[in-house]
């Protein structure tokens, strides 16, 4: 049996009309997953295509917008609000409540980065000046004191330090028999 | 909260949005009953999946096939003008001769130190 399947196979290679690696892929495929023009496409140009890119992305034909044209890559994918997913309502029963989105919504271009543990663009309590005076004033002041503290140190007075068994005349290789005077470290 | 301000780079969340409240147009309202179709339409076919009986598989979400699809292949649509040029010579050609030099008279320079014995081998916390 598996014979007969095998030499239909060497005759339909021998045989077809397609190319190559063509003849053995069947002409037909199963309609199953995503279809091809459920896929991202190039840039709506006529109004027709972006009636149908709004439909293709579950958007209304008002609010979808592509990005500008400006053959940096996106194609006809909408321009969705810079809106990170902190600022979703927490207390809706999202499908996905961990990434506050629901089945089917169209994502944003940069959604892996308005996350939640991730780019934050939700209103900050104080502003942005009030902000950055209060750190880069701080940093500032830390690394002037630090540097300040460098040039000019402060510690307790020391005095040249002394070394035992004649200033170590031996150690330092001086000859055995051959002693100097004994230094003296010390006033009375 | 009337004075309230948002910070620059943030948003005025959508409660604090005083359009919510005021000048609501037969248009505006047709427009949000529109959006809220779409998503209870999105939010219909989520759930028959979901509490399908006889589903074995995983739901596949076309939105997000969608996405990754379109990040995965920004070079179909790429076209090569000025801005894109620029920034792809900005990007990958000038750091290779920038770096290249400033490590290599870097480099060269420390080396020379160190034939002429000037090289100072400081003890510093930082750098």
């Amino acid at each position: 049996m598996a014979g007969v399947g095998f030499q239909r196979w060497v005759r339909a290679l021998s045989k077809g009309r397609r190319p190559g690696f063509s003849a053995l892929v069947p002409l037909c495929r199963a309609a199953s997953g995503v279809s091809n023009n459920m896929l991202p496409g190039a840039y709506p140009k006529t109004p027709e295509e972006r009636a149908a890119a709004a439909k293709k992305y579950n958007m209304r034909v008002e609010d979808y917008e592509p990005h500008p044209d400006k053959g940096e890559g996106f194609g006809d994918y909408p321009k969705l609000a810079d809106r990170s997913q902190h600022e979703r309502d927490p207390w809706y029963k999202w499908d996905h409540p961990d990434l506050r989105r629901n089945w089917g919504e169209p994502m944003h271009w940069d959604f892996d980065m308005l996350i939640r543990n991730r780019v934050d663009t939700s209103p900050s309590p104080v502003s942005w000046s009030t902000m950055s005076k209060q750190l880069l004033g701080f940093i500032g002041f830390m690394l002037f004191m630090f540097y300040l503290g460098g040039k000019f140190p402060v510690y307790q007075p020391v005095g040249p330090k002394q070394y035992p068994f004649n200033n170590l005349h031996v150690e330092k290789g001086g000859d055995p028999e051959k002693q100097p005077e004994e230094p003296k470290n010390y006033e009375i | 909260m009337a004075d309230y301000r948002e910070a620059p780079l943030a948003t005025r969340p959508k409660t604090l949005d005083p359009n919510e409240y005021f000048n609501l147009s037969p248009e505006q309202r047709r427009a949000e009953e529109e959006r809220a179709a779409l998503r209870a339409n999105l939010k219909r076919q989520y759930q028959q999946q979901l509490n399908n009986p006889h589903r074995k598989e995983l739901i596949e979400d076309p939105a997000l096939t969608r996405w990754v699809y379109a990040r995965a292949n920004p070079y179909t649509n790429f076209r090569p003008t000025k801005k894109t040029s620029l920034i792809g010579a900005l990007f990958g050609v000038v750091p290779l001769f920038v770096l290249y030099y400033t490590f290599k008279t870097d480099r060269d320079r420390k080396e020379e130190q160190i034939k002429a014995g000037t090289l100072e081998r400081k003890f510093s916390l930082s750098y």
